[in-house]
């Protein structure tokens, strides 16, 4: 039980009309819940289906568990977890069929009333699949994911499409996985999700990682630690004149203005100043703290959410 | 172990699909209930010749429609506007009217099979009614001797319909169901889960050939039992033989829909590919038309397909109760044909 549990170097993939992944180099140590942080399209599904076997690499390295698929594919098959970003099961199987039914492929199974504890669908337990919410289905397929007691826990995009309480819940089980001892590697769009669950993480853009670390050390490397905010009633004005008075960037987001600063506490009189002279009509006032949100947008340009 | 719980999850899910499994019990049923009460009794659909009236009718024109009568010919009388009026319509095959001092018969071009046959009956009952009507000796005919190739006589149309009926059946099960919904099931994503456990593909394979093959043979089941309770035929061949080559064929028609569906990325593309099979190899079976005049290479790259041996030796055993003996080489094409099917569907089956 010593080496990492996933390893990765120089992973490519092409499909005809775009790069999917660009050289992606990753190593996950074990018992760590490791993320991918990234916007649609930014590889992160391409990168974990190579990873998880179902998509073929045209090269690079993997290990997985001190193992890789060439020679040990179905070890690998039987010590890891899987749950697609949208799994598709026979419309009129039940939860506990499909447990009993995955656990029968499996050495070694856990059991279907368990898993079903587990992720809370116990009353549903004898539903046919296609009856249940998108929500319900969800926590099926973690509870699929679970089915082998598994050593790697893959999860891809686990909350999206997810109500916040539904979210909450599978942060819950996300978080009782790693209690077990599990390594999980998800991945996210969601910056909040990957603050909340991950000890580390890899921002991933146009198949290539451009960061990895803490969620903490990603915002304090910045060195830009605080944002302010200007709000308008309606959609914010174009900032370019403004920050050339202020002599700082401003960046224009839907009904704010964004102006990320090291300082403040500096930033704010000055600022004050300026849009009183400019007669600058905002509504409010805010300072935040940077999040992952930030990060990105500083490291390319673009807002995850575009 | 394994492969029992796969089949066993296969039957369950099946089974929960009510519609489809009715449905896919019933129609061989239902077919087999309307032709057979269609034809009960007779050695098959009878052939029709429309007989034009004669505006006064004489002797001979009685004497005439009463031998064509009695070759078997469903006759019907029409007026010259009724039978002109069907004609255009296209439903005549065969029509005898009257013309100068006797009689023309008249075929239509597009239903030269029926024509042609009904000619050959409407010319006898000529010569029959001349020989009644000038008092002499009816003419002598060759003696004609309806026979299987298992040598038995006493055929009638059910009988022959329904073994014909049980291979179908399976051929299109295999060709049509298990293709499309293993195609239509992969392009919904509803086996990319099972990519990621270690389940061997031939597992996955093999369960579903097996729910098929116990499903044929249930079908098969229902349809021996209406043909024995409401038409009173049963199978005069050992069943343990019936059920072998329904196995055998079951098992290589099931392979072929699984190898022809990893050629097809949609349900629309494998319609396609289907019928391109599906089409020759029933043209191509000799069960339409013979292939005697066809040209040399033809007829030995035919002889190569498995459906028509396949049929040929399911009759054999549920008409003539015969033993397989002399279908050995047939079976063996079933047989290879069924095992390289299943071969190449292994190979190329992916799950997404």
């Amino acid at each position: 039980m010593t080496g990492p549990a996933l390893r990765i170097r120089g992973l490519r993939k092409s499909f005809p009309k775009v790069l999917a992944v660009d050289g992606v180099e990753l190593e996950v140590a074990r018992g760590e819940v490791f993320g991918l942080l990234g916007p649609n399209g930014a590889g992160k599904t391409t990168t974990l289906e190579i990873i998880e076997g179902i998509t073929p690499a045209d090269s690079g390295e993997i290990e997985l568990l001190g193992l890789n698929w060439h020679q040990h594919a179905a070890e690998i098959r039987s010590r890891i977890g899987v749950q697609l970003q949208s799994t598709s099961l026979f419309n009129k199987i039940t939860p506990r069929e499909a447990l009993e039914l995955y656990g029968s492929y499996y050495p070694k199974s856990r059991s279907a009333a368990d898993l079903l504890a587990l992720v809370q669908l116990e009353e549903k337990a004898d539903a046919y699949h296609i009856t249940l919410s998108g929500g319900q289905q969800q926590r099926l397929a973690l509870a699929l994911a679970l089915v082998n007691d598994p050593e790697l826990v893959f999860l891809d995009e686990p909350t999206t499409g997810l109500d916040p309480q539904a979210r909450r819940s599978l942060w819950d089980v996300v978080e009782k996985m790693k209690g077990e001892g599990r390594t999980v590697m998800l991945t996210t769009h969601y910056m909040d999700e990957a603050e909340a669950l991950c000890d580390r993480l890899a921002i991933m853009d146009h198949g290539q990682v451009i960061a990895t670390g803490t969620p903490a050390s990603l915002i304090a490397n910045l060195e830009i630690p605080s944002v302010v905010e200007l709000t308008f009633q309606d959609a914010a004005p174009d900032p370019t004149a403004f920050a050339a008075r202020l002599g700082q960037a401003v960046t224009c987001r839907g009904d704010l203005w964004e102006i990320p600063t090291p300082d403040p506490k500096a930033l704010l009189p000055r600022l004050l100043e300026a849009a009183e002279a400019a007669s600058v009509p905002f509504q409010q006032v805010h300072v935040r703290r940077a999040t992952l949100e930030d990060v990105f947008l500083h490291r390319t340009g673009r807002s995850l959410r575009e | 172990m394994m492969l029992w719980r796969q089949f066993a999850m296969e039957w369950r899910l099946y089974s929960r699909d009510r519609v489809a499994m009715f449905w896919t019990l019933a129609f061989p049923v239902v077919l087999l209930l309307g032709f057979g009460t269609m034809f009960r009794d007779s050695g098959g659909p009878k052939l029709s010749v429309v007989r034009v009236l004669t505006p006064a009718p004489t002797a001979r024109d009685a004497a005439f429609d009463q031998a064509l009568t009695d070759q078997q010919l469903n006759v019907q009388l029409l007026s010259k506007a009724e039978a002109e009026a069907r004609w255009s319509r296209g439903e005549t095959a065969a029509q005898v009217e009257p013309s100068g001092d006797g009689y023309r018969l008249r075929l239509n071009s597009y239903l030269m099979a029926q024509g042609g046959a009904a000619a050959g009956l409407v010319n006898q009952a000529w010569l029959v009614a001349q020989a009644r009507l000038s008092g002499g000796p009816e003419p002598l005919r060759i003696p004609v001797q309806v026979e299987s190739p298992g040598h038995r006589r006493a055929t009638n149309y059910v009988s022959f319909l329904l073994p014909g009926l049980l291979g179908l059946n399976l051929v299109s099960m295999g060709l049509f169901s298990v293709g499309m919904v293993n195609v239509s099931y992969r392009e919904k994503g509803k086996f990319r889960r099972l990519a990621v456990t270690p389940l061997p593909k031939w597992i996955f394979l093999l369960g579903q050939v097996l729910h098929r093959l116990t499903l044929t043979i249930l079908q098969a089941a229902i349809l021996l039992l209406v043909g024995r309770l409401v038409f009173g035929i049963q199978n005069q061949g050992s069943f343990s033989l019936l059920l072998l080559v329904m196995a055998l064929g079951t098992g290589c028609f099931m392979a072929f829909g699984f190898a022809l569906c990893s050629f097809a990325d949609t349900s629309e593309g494998y319609a396609a590919i289907s019928n391109l099979v599906f089409l020759p190899l029933m043209l191509l079976s000799g069960v339409y038309f013979t292939l005697d005049s066809a040209p040399g290479w033809l007829q030995h790259t035919v002889a190569l397909l498995p459906l028509a041996p396949f049929i040929r030796a399911l009759r054999a055993v549920f008409n003539d109760g015969a033993s397989l003996a002399g279908h050995g080489l047939g079976l063996g094409i079933v047989a290879a044909w069924g095992f390289a099917a299943f071969l190449l569907a292994l190979r190329r089956f992916r799950w997404s």
